[in-house]
């Protein structure tokens, strides 16, 4: 008896205990939907959760419990990944990294404890969705009796925000078409660069010395986008501030592949928080956020009855959103002027090594400190002078590529962050040194670390407890957002003890940054560069602890690998035909990170012209894939008069009849992008061809050139109308002189 | 030869692609109020607004009034009236950048004191109100004095880092209210000594650089207004350090010197060209 009447007495005690030290259970549930959206020119198809775009706001307090229900009401599987998030692995939303994806029709719950504070976001991580919608802001904020909460920056108003962008084009298509090296963004932007508009500019030399060290026209972003958006907004006003207000903006960039500039018509811009730890406050002019990076920032409304403009730009400049903040009429900031790209391809070209290395010319550079770039700004460097080359061979150094010892304008940079506390990582732990450079090729769009993608190479083994510091150097020719999960790294800025912690850095073309992080937390952690079509084309690493317990969310691993390396080892198909009055011309490649089938033809149409299709499958080698070793198929027939023979330049006949022939060869891309194949077919033929594509004459157009030893040749001009539509005129040695219209998808 | 003229005939037609003017569809007009002075404000003002076959802006000098044609449903007039004021030209929804304003032709600079509520005005209001406080209380004002006047001279200093005569002129003449509202009796002794010294020369320097717009002109009493606001400083206790600072090249190759409240050298003398040349040859605190 008296032990029954315990038991209801110790339950008791044990359900008011647990409601005392109960942690606050904070739960959303989350519906993802197709939907069609009009941002751009068109109505699109978009996803969105709980109806909205960007997906809503999540805020929590610090010690809460987190329980986030998501209902895949999509055709497709998705996924959410809680960027800079502490959590336990299997939470982390990468699919097929430490969860499989959430299928359609079902519902996925993830918890966690809320054990850090400061602004965050989220976004799904399954293929991309997150350039359709799937970002939003997830805000933890302190408790109010927090040690380090700080009066006059926790306690003011705060503004969730975050940007984005958007596209009327297919993001699959998007990121086939950056593979392909497209050329139609940079009509869209009108940044072609083109010949005739270098002559204009008195840099026709600059542009002949760019296509010498074989690059393509340069531009700071890949894509071109129709809208950008502030919480989902190109144009919006906050008019609950009045004058004398101080706001804290809690930004995330949530866009897929495009850094922005902030900038404020009233003013200085007060930088309190990175990545959501805080740092020292800190007052700029301006700062650019790098993809996923997020900037706590706070701003004062200088006047009543006035807004004031909070301009976010693109860094390509081609368009920006606004946000006012306060009421009545608006304050505007002026516009960032348009890019000196010319100056921008003579700098690349200066730093470019004909073997493709970039050569620093003995600058050290690290942090943002010095951005290249400057020589593009208008507003640092002046206005452009056309045909002046008064700088000549002056040799650069520190001082002339940084921004804020050039102009009095204060932009932000990584040395200028602070952490308000000593940050150092536990002191007797053993240390890992870890070493990487970030690799790629813009021409075939190829992304990787060490010129290797994820899907070549194992995970990185790493011990509980040790500190790893990982080095890294960006050798390729486009800045990178690396971004790594589940932990947070101080960056060795200058700043000692007091280094800032950060979950992304942003690393510039020729810099070299160090980072260091306490491994503490087991399971499979992605570290990658956050550009979606660069993480889609392979740029990353999984780090993995030592035996570490398996994944529950992951029952059969080997599937999960493979369906995760799917992501890099995708083909891309690019096909083109130009349908003229003497023939059709076309050619159709199919080309992964390192492999390329192609096959091009040359249907007459009648038999004197003949038909023709050479097929060539073959492996880019080499970080700047300028040589293809390839083996191929041709054949062709053509009726001849009089049974004539073709003799080549080596003497070596050929019936082009009818004939096909297995072949070997070399494909080497010279400078001026000139591309030379040299083919041995097995009836002892040797055949050797140069071709130059695609040579930018005017912003829409192209000219073709080709010759080979079989005494053929070609010359051709396409007009660019749309993106998969140009009219074309070429002559052909077999087949004259011909018009037609090319399609190409 | 025969081809080569086929040739050019294809690149002709390949090139006259394109599109022949046509009219604004899905039409809609309207009236609103833009603000500028003269002919060349008209063209400025229309240029920024027309779009091709979306939007034309007609101004008129006399009235300042507007017609705003536009397509409703590629445009609406916020986004016409934003270009117009990206342009330089306030109107009554958005007000222009003040880089903007500024880069106008003078005779283009409209009076727009009336549309700034606030913040244009601060600098005066210090002044006044630095005024008004002298009468009741002695040495903690007389710092304030001073201190306009030094704050108007760092905005002089500003503008000549930008190369903007509009600004360096419109802060020399608040420097010069400043000076004037200085109530010599009320400085300390050692500040008072000075101030006689200096002051005819002060004011001689401050009247010609807001007489002018000239950056050249204004660079050179800058020269001996800095010398001036130095020997003034030195004597008179600030709350933050002022780093005087050196360029041997200014002032053909004499050289010549400034005040700034920050130690990262911006010169004044010759704007984007040379703005890091300079040292710092002291620190006064």
């Amino acid at each position: 008896m008296k032990n029954i009447s315990i038991l209801p007495a110790a339950i008791l005690i044990l359900f008011i205990s647990q409601s005392i030290f109960a942690q606050k259970i904070v739960r959303y549930d989350l519906y993802v939907r197709d939907t069609i959206v009009t941002f751009g020119d068109k109505p699109k198809h978009a996803i969105a959760v709980n109806g909205q775009i960007p997906m809503p706001t999540l805020t929590f307090t610090e010690g809460d419990i987190a329980e986030i229900y998501v209902h895949n009401e999509l055709k497709e599987s998705t996924s959410l990944h809680w960027h800079g998030l502490f959590l336990p692995n299997k939470e982390d939303g990468v699919p097929n990294l430490t969860q499989m994806p959430i299928e359609p029709n079902t519902t996925h719950k993830y918890t966690f404890p809320i054990i850090q504070h400061g602004t965050h976001w989220y976004h799904s991580h399954s293929g991309m969705q997150e350039q359709i919608g799937m970002y939003g802001n997830f805000i933890m904020l302190k408790k109010p009796t927090d040690p380090t909460f700080r009066k006059g920056i926790d306690d003011l108003p705060s503004v969730p925000i975050v940007l984005s962008e958007w596209t009327d084009a297919n993001p699959d298509n998007v990121h086939r078409m950056l593979h392909n090296a497209t050329d139609w963004f940079a009509i869209q932007k009108g940044t072609t660069q083109s010949y005739s508009e270098a002559i204009q500019q008195g840099h026709f030399k600059t542009k002949v010395n760019n296509e010498w060290k074989r690059m393509n026209a340069m531009d700071v972003s890949d894509v071109y986008y129709n809208k950008f958006l502030i919480n989902g907004k190109n144009e919006s006003q906050l008019s609950q501030f009045k004058g004398g207000d101080k706001v804290r903006l809690r930004i995330s960039n949530g866009g897929a592949s495009t850094y922005f500039w902030l900038n404020y018509a009233a003013g200085k811009i007060t930088v309190v928080a990175n990545d959501g730890n805080d740092v020292e406050p800190v007052e700029v002019d301006r700062l650019i956020v790098a993809v996923s990076e997020t900037y706590d920032i706070v701003v004062t409304i200088p006047a009543d009855k006035t807004a004031y403009e909070f301009l976010v730009t693109s860094e390509d400049r081609t368009k920006s959103a606004s946000l006012y903040l306060g009421d009545g009429i608006k304050q505007l900031n002026s516009t960032l002027p348009k890019l000196k790209y010319f100056e921008g391809m003579k700098m690349m070209n200066d730093m470019m090594k004909m073997n493709g290395d970039l050569d620093d010319m003995g600058m050290s550079m690290s942090y943002n400190q010095m951005d290249m770039n400057v020589v593009m700004y208008p507003e640092i460097t002046g206005e452009a002078k056309p045909k002046s080359d008064k700088m000549g061979v002056i040799k650069m150094t520190e001082n002339d590529y940084n921004s804020n010892k050039l102009s009095d304008i204060v932009t932000l940079n990584y040395a200028m962050l602070k952490s308000p506390f000593k940050t150092n990582l536990p002191k007797d732990a053993p240390i890992r040194e870890l070493k990487f450079e970030l690799t790629g090729n813009m021409n075939r769009y190829v992304w990787s670390l060490d010129n290797k993608v994820v899907s070549e190479t194992d995970k990185i083994l790493i011990k509980k407890g040790e500190n790893v510091r990982i080095t890294i150097y960006n050798g390729s020719m486009m800045r990178h957002p690396m971004h790594l999960h589940g932990h947070d790294f101080r960056i060795i800025n200058g700043q000692g003890d007091y280094a800032p912690l950060k979950n992304i850095i942003d690393i510039m073309p020729m810099e070299t940054d160090v980072l260091e992080f306490n491994a503490n937390v087991e399971g499979d952690w992605f570290f990658h560069c956050h550009i979606l079509y660069h993480m889609m084309a392979g740029m990353g690493r999984v780090f993995t602890y030592e035996n570490q317990a398996p994944n529950p969310l992951i029952p059969n691993p080997k599937l999960a690998q493979r369906k995760l390396f799917a992501d890099d080892r995708k083909f891309h198909l690019m096909a083109e035909n130009d349908f003229a009055t003497n023939g059709n011309d076309g050619s159709a490649m199919y080309q992964n990170t390192r492999w390329s089938i192609g096959t091009e033809w040359r249907l007459g149409y009648n038999d004197m012209h003949g038909y023709e299709i050479e097929t060539h499958i073959g492996r880019y080698i080499g970080k700047m894939q300028w040589l293809m070793p390839f083996i191929g198929f041709d054949w062709r027939y053509r009726k001849m008069e009089d049974n004539e023979m073709e003799k080549n330049l080596f003497n070596q006949t050929n019936t082009k009849d009818k004939r096909s022939v297995f072949s070997l060869g070399l494909e080497y891309t010279f400078p001026m992008l000139i591309k030379a194949q040299a083919e041995v077919f097995t009836d002892g033929n040797v055949r050797l061809q140069f071709e130059r594509m695609d040579i930018p004459v005017s912003k829409r157009l192209r000219m073709n050139l080709m010759w080979n030893t079989d005494k053929e040749y070609m010359a051709g001009l396409r007009y660019i109308v749309k993106r998969n539509f140009g009219i074309t005129t070429h002559y052909d040695s077999d087949m004259g002189i011909g018009f037609g219209v090319s399609l190409n998808y | 030869m025969k081809l080569i003229s086929k040739i050019w005939v294809a690149i002709t037609v390949l090139l006259s692609f394109t599109s022949c003017e046509a009219q604004i569809k899905n039409e809609k007009t309207e009236t609103v109020k833009i603000y500028g002075n003269c002919g060349m404000c008209e063209k400025r003002i229309e240029k920024a607004g027309n779009i091709n076959n979306i939007a034309k802006v007609d101004w008129d000098v006399d009235t300042k009034m507007a017609t705003i044609t536009y397509d409703s449903k590629k445009t609406n007039q916020d986004a016409i009236l934003k270009s117009i004021a990206l342009s330089g030209h306030d109107s009554d929804t958005f007000l222009a950048p003040n880089e903007a304003y500024s880069k106008l032709p003078s005779c283009c600079q409209y009076n727009r004191i009336a549309k700034v509520p606030v913040k244009v005005n601060t600098v005066a209001s210090d002044t006044i109100s630095a005024n008004s406080k002298v009468d009741m209380t002695n040495h903690t004002t007389a710092e304030n004095q001073l201190k306009a006047v030094f704050d108007n001279y760092f905005a002089v200093k500003d503008a000549l880092v930008k190369t903007d005569g509009n600004t360096a002129s419109a802060k020399a003449t608040a420097l010069l209210s400043a000076i004037n509202a200085v109530k010599m009796e009320t400085l300390k002794t050692e500040e008072h000594n000075v101030w006689m010294k200096v002051l005819k020369d002060t004011k001689e320097d401050a009247e010609h650089i807001s007489g002018t717009k000239d950056a050249k002109h204004q660079r050179d009493h800058f020269d001996t207004l800095s010398k001036n606001i130095y020997e003034l400083i030195k004597v008179s206790k600030q709350e933050t350090p002022t780093y005087y600072q050196f360029c041997p090249m200014a002032n053909n190759g004499k050289g010549a010197n400034w005040l700034s409240k920050e130690d990262v050298v911006k010169n004044p003398y010759y704007g984007s060209m040379m703005l890091s040349c300079g040292k710092v040859t002291e620190t006064i605190k």
